[in-house]
């Protein structure tokens, strides 16, 4: 195989086509309406610098944003069961009400016959100096 | 940029451009991007061509710099392409007959086996017609690395595709 013959062999080779759809959209992307110019730019720099920034490893910034969006989903759905819960319970029979009412009464009864005897009680000797205690005794 | 001018820079430079980037990327999506990017580039600096003298070597440039730094920043997955090299997109058009069909294919996969410095050179030697010293000039490299690394190059291709060329020849 001689050098020239494998290089001219090489240069031969036809090269693939540019797709033709490309021309139209290219320039329209590099000549965009004058409307969207000035929004183009911010746009796309923003992207790129995401790009950059979530490069390194894009599936697991993905993870982590799907395991946020889950966790919003939850505590919305909880939010949302909440109320729920509280109007699914059932207001107290009439017959729980008159029993409450009845174990009120017997409370406050008793609690009245508790603030009598504590009334006849005497009451708690005050605490005295040690000093006077000997004295105390010698007296009784 | 006015439109009917970048019209005209498309219509004369798009196809060895994208020829190249295809080359080096392996991939047309990227080459897509990387051929936009270049013309949103031209059509935002209106005097970006102003001093230039060699219209195709300066855009040869600007995409062997816009190639590198696609490289750069997608660093891991570029080496991962690389080593699916031969399942990457032919910079070759399909032939009918099979033989030839089948050295294109060869020529492919062993082009994309270069180290991307080789690539280049080679590509701009063989396919656009550079000289040495315009390759140096194009790549910002000194003219006897321009040289080295297409003898390289084209050593390496001649080793891999010499069973199959002798045999079809």
């Amino acid at each position: 195989m001689k050098p020239e013959d494998f290089e001219q062999r090489l240069q031969r080779q036809p090269r693939r086509q540019i797709p033709a759809g490309w021309r139209a959209e290219i320039l329209a992307a590099a000549n965009p309406a004058p409307r969207s110019a000035s929004r183009a730019p911010f746009l796309s720099t923003i992207n790129s610098q995401l790009s950059t920034l979530l490069w390194p490893h894009p599936k697991a910034w993905a993870g982590l944003a799907a395991v946020w969006v889950f966790i919003f989903v939850l505590n919305f759905s909880m939010r949302d069961k909440a109320p729920a819960l509280v109007e699914k319970v059932s207001p107290p029979s009439p017959e729980v009400v008159a029993e409450l009412k009845q174990q009120q009464r017997i409370l406050a009864e008793l609690m009245g016959a508790r603030d009598a005897l504590d009334a006849d009680r005497s009451r708690p000797m005050a605490p005295r100096p040690r000093s006077e205690r000997p004295f105390e005794v010698l007296t009784v | 940029m006015r439109g009917p001018e970048l019209e005209r820079l498309y219509d004369e430079h798009a196809q060895p451009l994208y020829a190249f980037l295809l080359n080096l990327t392996r991939d047309e999506a990227d080459t897509r991007d990387l051929l936009q990017e270049i013309f949103i580039k031209l059509a935002r600096d209106e005097q970006l061509l102003a001093a230039v003298r060699d219209e195709r070597a300066f855009l040869i440039r600007l995409a062997h710099n816009a190639a590198i730094d696609l490289v750069r920043r997608r660093g891991t997955r570029e080496r991962t392409r690389e080593n699916f090299a031969a399942e990457s997109a032919s910079p070759f058009a399909p032939a009918s007959d099979l033989d030839e069909n089948t050295f294109r294919n060869e020529l492919a996969t062993a082009l994309a086996e270069l180290p991307a410095e080789q690539r280049a050179v080679v590509h701009l030697k063989l396919w656009e017609g550079l000289t040495f010293e315009e390759i140096a000039a194009v790549l910002e490299i000194p003219p006897n690395t321009a040289a080295s690394r297409y003898r390289y190059g084209l050593d390496k291709l001649r080793g891999r595709l010499r069973p199959l060329y002798e045999e079809i020849k």
